[in-house]
């Protein structure tokens, strides 16, 4: 069951979704990128068709709608602490089947790590559905295939992909049907079957590797600037932040800032504690994340090869590139 | 949906000076608690910090706080009557039943004293003191925390305090805690246990030392400090390898934790 | 017949007068730096058939073909055509070469078609203001970089103009990794601070130099959609009084720096010293004379500054006097 749209009744679809809805998809931020006249892709949110970047793929992950970049938690007055508010408004968010993938992973640190479900997580998520953003091609960088991550069949309420002059839909929850103006056809989603990289991930990283010279290369080549965490779909690290505004101290909040296990200051403990200071060790502590670490605790891998890394590192280190060396001298170790 | 981030006042029942930047806090706590675990204190508007426990009694805890940072900086104009913000308590703590069986050894430097002081304590008030050791190591004499601790745990038990420098004239042992670890007299380091906590480099070198020994690893448990933001295995900072040491630490069997490498 | 070369003539119309006698040098406008392959493969054209097989880069981003004989300069001038139209130099008539050498090769750094830190298209811009300026004989010397770090050595010039962008912050996208401040500090003048966890930026101190925007890993940093400009005047080298050109404007727009440059060339006209010889003199002098208010008020007619455009009331320049002192101290 699905839709065929043209781009007056996708249009129509859309406005009559975001009467129900906050639309919170793919835009296209003209001039945003760090150098002049460079666009980035990112996440907002949207009321109109024309606002959904359904080409290009996004340079920033759906992430900061569950963990926005920086949150207030609370506000303090002298004697009072109030929960700050938040719109718990019903969410669709459009994202490809790698950006799904990694849902998964930000559920299982927020609701299911750790005896509590995270408070301020929490309170958006159950307010969220998802459409999928069908991926007719593979992009440069991708490699969601080796990753497991290019094709999903649950989770979403229908899919939405370009189809030559128009739109095609899959719905997946009738209940969304009611909104859609256009053709009724069979349709289904496009999936990536093949990526251009490829990566072998090591299925067993031995203890020597924490040690190994491997990692030096990055003490020199890696700036620490966190890019590839802050893009990643999967990276889920907080700060507590806490401030206050007035001269007298009296009125203040208390945030959560998105952090970065790659920029300085992560480790530090009060007293001047700090671990991991050479830059090649928070490339190994992040990378044994993703690829043994936290499959070791959830039972699966952190990676869901959207490349967006890969994409944004300003010194050309590539994840993916990363990985096949590491397994090379993995084996190489073992002979 | 309940909040886990929404800390509970506590009342300040006592303020117990150790040093100018420690002082302990005694404070109003009636749940379930064990060594090892830590609070969250929270200071609105300054931020939280994780505080071990280092006291257990009917109706409060003590947490002994060094003052090293903005937050504790706040804590420490706190006085008795006042109200602190605590989160908590967090993590697996000691199991100190575990280590009251046979022969124990606590070896504990600075502040970390603080998460095995109620271990000490239960040993020395166990049914074979003689059987149980500890070596507890400051920075200076200047340094020594819970001075009238030592002194009872002196009476009981077969205690070493030791510092790493002092002043001439000093009449205390000097030396590394590793130091007093080989002429530990164990009748049977294949059971005997071992407990310790302190800074990294301390922790490392007294684990080699009570393997030389001849302890088993698996007899031996450590605490790991780390940054940790949530307490609730959330933000991520505390993550060494596959554990989190908010929620699966602090405390950590040794066989456990050699593999987690930061 | 003897060798007879109008040598004043030949010197407006871009050759050079050679040191070795009978031999002149076609000096070739770049604006901006920037040539297309064909007509450098032109110019090497030019210098195997009709020059010495060499070619000179010259400081100021033009190049010279040396080793022309006199009796070649209307090939030459045929030759260069090509290159006179993919450049889009201003022309007199077809076939003529140059119509003009005093007014120098408007010089830019690469700038945003290159340079990670470009506020602006530099290339473009010089076009713009060789555009309105060229041609003219009067020896103006004027430069374009695209950031506060002039790469471009603009202080040298008469006009130098540097690109500048408003940092935009949206503090719900920062992180608080500190990133901006410390790049501000090494890379920069250390405009940026953390306050409440949050980054202020003192407007008083920051140069628009965009290092903040270069490395946030957020997109809280991001470029002006304006882009703005930094002028300063009056730089020069030279035998007498050598100095950096002093700051003018910021926070200038394009329009109002084009007008400057068509502007300046008014006030020349009408105050350069009677006996300057071959009608060349450095604008700085002419300054020196009628005073900053009369250059001001030539500089500025029709100007009109944008509202964040900040403009200096007065100037001063040092640098050394050689007519005064030429001691070592």
């Amino acid at each position: 069951m699905g839709f065929v749209m043209n781009q007056e009744e996708f249009s129509k679809t859309i406005e009559n979704l975001s009467k129900n809805y906050r639309l919170y998809a793919p835009v296209i931020k003209k001039g945003e990128g760090r150098c002049l006249d460079e666009d980035i892709v990112r996440y907002d949110f949207v009321t109109k068709a024309e606002e959904i970047e359904l080409e290009l793929k996004s340079d920033y992950s759906f992430k900061e709608i569950l963990l926005p970049l920086s949150e207030t938690l609370f506000f303090f007055t002298e004697n009072e602490t109030k929960v700050a508010d938040k719109n718990t408004s019903d969410v669709l968010v459009f994202l490809r089947s790698c950006d799904l993938h990694g849902l998964r992973r930000l559920d299982d640190m927020y609701l299911r790590n750790g005896k509590e479900k995270d408070f301020f997580y929490s309170r958006i998520r159950e307010h969220v559905q998802f459409v999928l953003i069908g991926c007719p091609h593979s992009y440069k960088d991708c490699f969601c295939v080796d990753m497991g991550a290019n094709k999903i069949d649950e989770g979403y309420v229908f899919t939405i992909e370009p189809k030559g002059d128009g739109f095609a839909s899959e719905i997946k929850d009738d209940d969304f049907t009611k909104y859609f103006v256009g053709q009724s056809e069979h349709v289904k989603v496009s999936y990536v079957t093949e990526n251009e990289t490829k990566v072998n991930v090591p299925n067993n990283v031995p203890l020597s590797i924490y040690k190994s010279d491997f990692w030096r290369e990055y003490d020199a080549r890696c700036i620490a600037c966190g890019r590839c965490t802050i893009v990643c779909p999967t990276c889920t690290c907080f700060t507590m932040q806490d401030t206050f505004y007035d001269p007298n101290g009296k009125v203040g909040e208390r945030r959560r800032v998105n952090a970065s296990c790659m920029i300085d200051g992560y480790t530090n403990v009060a007293g001047g504690g700090e671990y991991r200071k050479p830059h090649g060790q928070r490339m190994r502590f992040k990378v044994l994340h993703k690829i043994k670490d936290y499959k070791a605790r959830f039972g699966y891998n952190m990676c869901v090869g959207c490349g967006r890394c890969d994409m944004v590192c300003p010194e050309y280190i590539s994840f993916s590139t990363l990985i096949n060396k590491l397994d090379d001298q993995i084996k190489k170790e073992a002979e | 949906m309940d909040n886990a981030y929404i800390p509970f006042p506590s009342k300040v029942l006592e303020v117990i000076k150790h040093t100018e930047t420690e002082y302990t806090f005694r404070l109003e706590f009636s749940g379930d608690v064990k060594p090892g675990q830590f609070f969250e204190v929270s200071i609105p508007k300054y931020g939280e910090a994780p505080i071990s426990v280092s006291g257990i009694g009917e109706n409060f805890v003590d947490l002994t706080i060094r003052r090293v940072g903005v937050v504790t900086n706040e804590v420490f104009e706190k006085y008795v009557g006042d109200t602190l913000l605590l989160r908590g308590p967090y993590g697996n703590g000691f199991d100190v039943d575990l280590y009251n069986q046979g022969e124990t050894v606590v070896i504990a430097g600075g502040t970390g004293v603080s998460p095995v002081r109620g271990v000490i304590d239960a040993l020395s008030k166990s049914d074979d003191p003689q059987n149980k050791y500890a070596i507890v190591g400051f920075r200076s004499p200047d340094h020594m925390l819970f001075r009238d601790d030592l002194k009872v745990w002196d009476e009981k038990l077969n205690l070493t305090v030791t510092v790493d420098g002092a002043d001439e004239g000093y009449q205390g042992k000097i030396g590394l805690v590793t130091k007093y670890i080989p002429d530990l007299p164990i009748k049977d380091v294949n059971t005997a246990k071992a407990v310790v906590v302190g800074p990294p480099a301390m922790m490392k070198f007294s684990v080699m030392g009570l393997l030389d020994k001849g302890f088993k690893e698996e007899n031996i448990w450590v605490s790991q400090e780390r940054r940790m933001c949530c307490g609730l295995g959330k933000c991520g900072h505390c993550r060494i390898g596959e554990k989190y040491v908010c929620i699966d630490g602090p405390v950590f069997n040794y066989t456990e934790s050699k593999g987690l490498i930061d | 017949m003897g060798l007879d070369v109008n040598a004043k003539k030949m010197m407006k119309n871009a050759f050079r007068v050679s040191k070795v006698r009978g031999e002149t040098a076609s000096r070739v406008r770049i604006p901006g730096g920037l040539i297309d392959a064909k007509s450098l493969a032109k110019v090497t054209e030019i210098a195997e058939k009709y020059g010495n097989g060499n070619i000179f880069i010259t400081n100021r981003q033009g190049i010279e073909i040396p080793g022309i004989k006199w009796e070649d300069v209307d090939a030459v001038k045929e030759e260069l055509q090509s290159i006179i139209d993919a450049i889009g130099t201003n022309q007199v008539d077809d076939e003529t070469g140059y119509p003009a050498s005093g007014t120098r090769n408007v010089v830019a750094c690469p700038g945003a078609r290159l340079c990670p830190f470009g506020c602006y298209d530099t290339t473009e811009f010089a076009h713009k203001m060789e555009d309105v300026i060229f041609p003219n004989n009067r020896h103006v010397k004027i430069a374009f970089t695209g950031c506060s770090n002039d790469c471009g050595k603009v202080r040298m010039d008469d006009i130098g103009v540097m690109g500048m962008t408003e940092p935009q912050y949206d503090p719900d996208r920062c992180i608080a990794c500190e990133q901006c401040v410390k790049w501000c500090k090494k890379r920069s003048v250390g405009a940026l601070s953390m306050v409440n966890g949050k980054v202020y930026r003192d407007p008083d101190l920051c140069i628009g130099c965009g290092v903040c925007v270069h490395y946030c890993p957020t997109r809280a940093w991001t470029r002006s959609k304006e882009h703005y400009f930094r002028v300063v005047l009056l730089g020069r080298t030279g035998k007498v009084n050598p100095r950096l050109a002093e700051d003018f404007a910021k926070w200038l727009d394009e329009d109002s720096i084009l007008k400057m440059g068509h502007n300046l060339y008014a006030y020349i006209e009408d105050y350069i010293s009677k006996d300057a010889p071959n009608g060349k003199e450095h604008v700085g002098y002419i300054v020196d004379r009628t005073g900053f208010e009369t250059f001001y008020k030539y500089l500025m007619k029709d100007v009109t500054p944008g509202p964040k455009a900040e403009i200096a009331t007065t100037m001063y320049w040092g640098g050394k006097r050689y007519d005064r002192s030429n001691n070592l101290k």
